[in-house]
């Protein structure tokens, strides 16, 4: 172990490269223990508190709240006291070389948007890049997916006061209804820790559940349960989302025995007491030259990152066909002549025609975990489809569209695109999805190519509904068609794969009838 | 096809301008079409230019009653002209501050008549143009105007609706007035307090019909003490315009019949929704008595089109308009946490002399549900304020569930009472029970004292009275 470490941004998913540093539980000076909570860190994901990973002093904070650096980016410095500050210096100094992009530089463009309050109602601009988050499991793919598992040999109850254990592995044990007297501990003095505690779990064959994020802070305890249920004035209800206080947290001194406002007050003051002063804002450089510099906004980020990736890792191909839409657009006037409550467009039909598609071509509907080197295949085709926004664009995904009907895809695709223009999109309503499809027709596009939304593996990309002279039965005809174009991801989907996908959606297009068999 | 906009509503009125500012401040691309004037008959020729009209009357009112006060003025002069210029001020005020707003929230306002062509899409006329627009959602909000009544024509001359009502050339030495809603009430007192020999006609059994019937006798009794003469049970049945007065028949519900001879006669039994020439018909949108059919999101039965205010039915009123608005639109953006309308508890005000505010159900309605009832009144008689205004008829009443202690109900007549139901409105509105309100401290001395009192009665436990 060298004399000096470096605190690091950890990687707590397989998509996670970056975080923003929240807020510091530790101030310069302080010592810590392995697993003790040191400071809180955003990703576009979530909101997690970092422990430690081993014990030390913390000589010197090296990124201010606020600052986002790419995982590995260095937070501060560990060592002893006894380290002279220029040692110190000398370490940062060469991990700025080393890092070839030095942290501070990729700290220095902070936009407001870069750390979005959690609670931003306008649930997450980094919409598109989530667009296609296959699952909570697999962000954190160490540890399996389900409810924790745990063994026999452990179960029991702690005797607080004859074992030796962190506040955190005293918590959990009680939650999981395990003896920690059963638990070997590796810290100093045979303290158990939460790690301890997981192994022990883990080699007696239990199985842990998938880590939820969690924001804990020293300090006043923080419940995480529903508490919509704890009576409470409006009032101090309200206050309550505000301050981030859980109303179980709260005494309940208010009449007919709700919680208050001075009740919720209480907590927080008490919570105040146990933070760090809040730092200063970062000093914005002006720019004198003669454009006007615009931050990306979170979604422009994660709109460039996300299919920067996918550029750049998905060797593309692409296939286009020519749909005749004639009896479509008749399927469709007459549907919309007849029922009051219902219209259909053309997008709406070929959401459906795409979902049937895929249920006869399921190899295109899946998605490449790059990861695990595996194709994850789905039963349902769940469409994502691009909606254009004034700042981006976002996925909204009709869910196992192959169940459900034209109209009830049309009311769906109806209400989703006016929640995703007033951002009241909830992250499952853009998150995952099986297939894309975009659509540039209504802008008099003729044909284009779509880059694929990873982890998905193709999109779809159509053109202009419109008259166009072509050969008919032997004929020169006028008829309405439209140009699609299928991108796919050539690592998990082959060209006549792909190619046999479009001849199923030909087929069901020009026969729409076929979408109801 | 792209749409034009998300939300493009057809009517400028208290539910369609505030439709258009709530999607707005949602980010939606947000379009009114208004024929006429923005701020709807509300701002025009409804609320606001009559409570300017009524102001003017209150001022005759204390002129004829300033010897209690010490004063003494010879002969002042009145010139109906000024009071209808200033109530017209008031309203073009405020009409051009829904332009501002509109241009704040940078919503698009396009001129015409508006009629539906197809599922979200409308055709705009103005004089020359037609313009076709498509939507994501349309929102009906085209309001109602003054229902005419059979036989009877309202010929803008004589036979008068609100809009001759609130801009006379001069005053008429006698009016009847036809309907004692809120419209006829409001005008009744109006024309009475300026000077002019006036009869109020009823179709139903009482006055006020939709009021607590204690509260609409004791408005009746005022109403014949300032000289108004009242016929319920009695509708007017014809109108001969032959002479120089109009002579009016009315016939009552027994039968009998009864002519009277007047300078003018105002309508104003009921209102009816402005559903034709929308295009209704071509989509197949269901109407109900008159009234477009909604459900609690305001949705009709045709995709992406709904309905708000007046055109959706009763009770007809600005701020149930206003407030379906924001339903309307908050539902339609997927906002959280979104409500439907209580019906039935939708404060209303009738701005006569004295005044009604009431809210929930009355003493009747509340019975026939079945709840046993705990009742508080409290008359202004003992409340130390109305008397130092010399304002003192009329009384609170409150009408508490017996087990739950809900508020079910709140009647309010006398002096401002307009101004104070909101009072009731909040504790209804956060489930306040007779025990939540009887903590709360009145200030004193207000009229609104005689609310707490009210409701303390209602426990049995008034102190002054």
């Amino acid at each position: 172990m060298s004399a000096i470490q470096g605190i690091e941004v950890p990687k707590w998913g397989l998509s996670m490269e970056e975080g923003t540093l929240s807020n510091w539980l530790i101030a310069e000076g302080d010592s810590f223990k392995a697993h003790q909570e040191i400071c809180e860190i955003e990703t576009s994901k979530i909101s997690n508190v970092m422990e430690a990973p081993f014990d030390g002093v913390l000589r010197r904070i090296v990124a201010k709240p606020g600052e986002t650096l790419p995982v590995g980016g260095l937070l501060g410095v560990v060592a002893d006291a006894s380290v002279p500050d220029a040692e110190i210096d000398a370490f940062i100094a060469s991990r700025s070389q080393t890092n070839g992009a030095p942290a501070p530089a990729v700290a220095a463009a902070p936009s407001p948007a870069a750390a979005p309050p959690a609670s931003a109602p306008k649930a997450d601009a980094p919409a598109a890049a989530q667009a296609s988050r296959p699952s909570e499991s697999t962000q954190a793919s160490v540890e399996p997916a389900g409810a924790t598992q745990v063994p026999q040999p452990l179960l029991g109850k702690t005797d607080a006061g004859s074992v030796f254990a962190t506040p955190h592995a005293l918590r959990l044990a009680n939650e999981l209804g395990i003896d920690l007297g059963k638990v070997n501990g590796s810290g100093r003095g045979g303290r158990i820790s939460l790690q301890d505690l997981e192994n022990a779990i883990v080699s007696q064959g239990g199985r842990l559940a998938t880590r939820q994020p969690v924001r804990r802070n020293a300090g006043p305890p923080r419940s995480r349960a529903d508490d919509s249920r704890i009576p409470a004035t409006p009032l101090a209800r309200r206050l309550a989302v505000k301050l981030g206080v859980n109303l179980n947290d709260c005494r309940a001194t208010g009449s007919h025995g709700r919680v208050c406002q001075a009740d919720v007050e209480l907590v927080h003051h008490a919570r105040q007491e146990n933070l760090p002063a809040p730092q200063q804002a970062l000093v914005h450089v002006p720019d004198n030259s003669s454009f006007g510099t615009q931050p990306l906004s979170a979604m422009r980020r994660a709109i460039a990152a996300r299919l920067q990736e996918s550029k750049r890792n998905a060797p593309h191909y692409r296939l286009t066909v020519d749909l005749d839409l004639e009896r479509m657009l008749s399927l469709r006037q007459e549907i919309n002549a007849s029922v009051p409550g219902v219209k259909v467009s053309v997008n709406d039909l070929l959401i459906k025609a795409c979902a049937q598609a895929l249920l006869k071509v399921p190899d295109v509907n899946v998605q490449y975990d790059e990861a695990s080197q595996s194709i994850r295949r789905y039963a349902d085709a769940d469409i994502a489809v691009a909606v254009a926004l004034p700042a981006g664009l976002i996925t909204p995904i009709v869910r196992a569209a192959n169940r459900k009907s034209i109209a009830e895809i049309s009311e769906e695709m109806h209400r989703l695109a006016t929640k995703a223009k007033a951002g009241t999109l909830k992250p499952d309503e853009f998150q995952g999805g099986t297939f894309s499809l975009s659509n540039l027709g209504m802008l008099g596009v003729r044909q284009f190519d779509a880059i694929i939304n990873p982890p998905q593996a193709a999109i779809l990309a159509i053109g202009a509904g419109e008259q166009r002279v072509v050969v008919h039965e032997g004929e020169i005809a006028i008829r309405n068609q439209v140009t699609v174009s299928l991108s796919c991801d050539h690592r998990v989907i082959d060209g006549a794969l792909g190619a046999t996908f479009l001849q199923e959606l030909k087929r069901l297009v020009q026969a729409p009838t076929l979408m109801l068999a | 096809m792209t749409n034009d906009y998300d939300v493009l509503i057809i009517g400028g009125g208290p539910g369609g301008y505030v439709a258009a500012i709530r999607a707005a401040q949602l980010g939606l691309r947000t379009a009114v079409v208004e024929k006429q004037h923005l701020g709807g008959i509300c701002l025009n020729w409804g609320c606001i230019p009559t409570k300017a009209l009524l102001r003017g009357a209150e001022v005759a009112h204390t002129l004829a009653n300033l010897e209690q006060f010490g004063f003494a003025v010879e002969n002042p002069r009145f010139d109906i002209g000024k009071l209808v210029q200033h109530s017209r001020t008031v309203s073009a005020k405020l009409t051009s501050g829904i332009e501002y707003l509109m241009n704040k929230n940078g919503i698009e306002v396009i001129r015409g008549r508006a009629r539906l062509i197809d599922k979200c899409m409308v055709a705009v006329t103005d004089d020359k143009t037609e313009i076709r627009l498509r939507a994501a959602h349309i929102i009906l909000a085209t309001g109602a105007r003054p229902r005419a009544l059979p036989g009877i024509e309202a010929d803008g001359e004589r036979i008068w609706t609100y809009f001759q009502a609130l801009v006379p050339k001069e005053l008429p030495k006698s009016l009847l007035v036809v309907g004692s809603g809120a419209i006829g009430m409001e005008f009744a007192s109006l024309y009475n307090d300026l000077g002019c020999e006036v009869t109020l006609v009823e179709l139903a059994e009482r006055i006020m019909p939709q009021e607590d019937a204690e509260v609409a006798a004791l408005v009746h009794k005022q109403f014949e003490k300032r000289g108004i003469r009242i016929h319920t049970s009695a509708a007017l049945a014809a109108v001969d315009k032959g002479g120089e007065q109009l002579d009016c028949r009315l016939r009552l519900t027994n039968g009998s019949e009864q002519s009277l001879a007047v300078e003018r006669v105002l309508l104003a039994a009921g209102i009816q929704a402005n559903i034709e020439d929308i295009g209704l018909e071509a989509l197949g949108v269901v109407t109900e008595r008159g009234f477009i059919k909604t459900d609690q999101w305001c949705r009709t039965n045709v995709f992406g089109l709904y309905a708000i205010g007046d055109v959706a039915g009763a009770p007809c009123l600005a701020h149930k308009a206003s407030h379906e608005a924001v339903i309307c639109v908050e539902k339609l953006a997927g906002l959280e946490g979104v409500h439907p309308l209580d019906r039935d508890y939708i404060p209303g005000c009738t701005y006569s002399r004295p005044q009604v505010a009431s809210l929930g159900l009355t003493e009747e309605q509340a019975r026939a549900k079945g709840h046993t009832l705990k009742i508080g009144r409290f008359n202004y008689q003992a409340n130390g304020k109305a008397l130092a205004m010399g304002e003192a008829e009329g009384f609170v009443k409150a009408i508490f569930d017996a087990d739950s202690g809900e508020l079910l109900g709140a009647h309010m007549v006398g002096p401002e009472v307009t101004e104070q139901i909101q009072g009731f409105g909040i504790a209804h509105s956060l489930e306040a029970t007779d025990e939540s309100l009887q903590k709360v401290i009145f200030a004193h001395p207000t009229l609104s004292e005689a609310m707490h009192e009210a409701v303390l009665a209602a426990c049995g436990q008034a102190l002054h009275q």
